[in-house]
């Protein structure tokens, strides 16, 4: 499998991934690249959809966290008996 | 909490189980990937849509310079900035299994959507500049107005105009005839449903940034 990245029309525009083309083709050699991209590739590429929504689901929850941390410290600072409606 | 909370909280859990549970059409290459269209692609959407509330404040500052308006077109940004941030890490990902490479430089829209977020980096980071709240709202909305200028030029023209790995390059439109329709029964609420997230996200922060102005100035 050779993916578009590497090809002849892109390297005439490109000239780092020519340059380059050699390192970055691992998807030419899935058998020989470690577990975790064989992994990735078995049962067509599903992993990857995966891996997409658990990237999007870690980036809100690290920053949910720090607003979390962020409110607790200007509640502290304020001590409200308020009722605030979420 | 707000009812629209709860219709979003639903149905963003429709569309990600849709999303994973719909057949797709067979693509070579992309295989199952073409679910991804449901997540990377809405990520966008709810960065432009987070830009445009932030332009739309800073806007009204400039004319009306109370300083509410900057605390909304900064949380508007900075919410902004996270949904681009999982953009570019998702494309990144989904680009090493389907082209082969986490990044290459032969793609104009991959790295011109880098550029946008750093733009949108430097708005913070020019932010933390100023010491003096008046002096910072006013600044930080001119250059807001200059970094949201550049935004469909990074990421519809200039792209459109190179050739791209993306679909959508070559002054086609993104979905042509190539694009299996049943995917867009998907999209288009993912898009909805991201951006009513993103929204509300945006909220929260805004009544965070409220309730620190009011602690630090009363």
């Amino acid at each position: 499998m050779k993916f578009s990245t590497q090809d002849a029309s892109q390297a005439a525009v490109d000239t780092l991934t020519s340059n380059y083309a050699d390192k970055w083709d691992g998807a030419g050699q899935i058998d020989q690249t470690n577990a975790f991209i064989q992994f990735m590739y078995s049962n067509d590429l599903i992993y990857v959809v995966l891996g997409v929504t658990l990237i999007i689901w870690f980036v809100l929850l690290v920053f949910l966290f720090r607003l979390d941390r962020k409110v607790s410290t200007l509640e502290n600072k304020i001590n409200p008996s308020k009722n605030h409606e979420a | 909490m707000k009812a629209w909370k709860y219709i979003v909280a639903v149905g963003m859990t429709i569309v990600i189980a849709s999303g994973f549970l719909i057949s797709v059409p067979d693509i070579p290459i992309l295989e199952q990937t073409s679910r991804n269209l449901f997540f990377h692609v809405p990520m966008w959407m709810a960065m432009f849509s987070m830009f445009s509330i932030s332009f739309y404040y800073s806007i009204r500052y400039l004319n009306n310079p109370e300083i509410q308006f900057d605390i909304k077109a900064e949380s508007a940004a900075s919410v902004g900035i996270v949904f681009g941030i999982c953009g570019l890490m998702t494309g990144s990902l989904w680009a090493r299994f389907t082209w082969g490479t986490w990044w290459t430089f032969a793609e104009p829209k991959m790295n011109l959507a880098a550029l946008a977020v750093m733009i949108y980096y430097a708005y913070f980071v020019l932010r933390s500049a100023f010491d003096d709240g008046e002096k910072r709202a006013k600044l930080s909305a001119v250059y807001n107005i200059f970094a949201v200028t550049t935004i469909p030029f990074l990421l519809y023209v200039v792209p459109r105009q190179l050739e791209s790995l993306h679909p959508g390059a070559e002054g086609n439109p993104a979905f042509s005839e190539i694009t299996a329709p049943e995917l867009r029964y998907i999209l288009y609420p993912a898009f909805i449903g991201f951006i009513a997230l993103a929204f509300w996200i945006y909220d929260v922060v805004h009544r965070h940034k409220m309730v620190q102005y009011h602690s630090e100035n009363s």
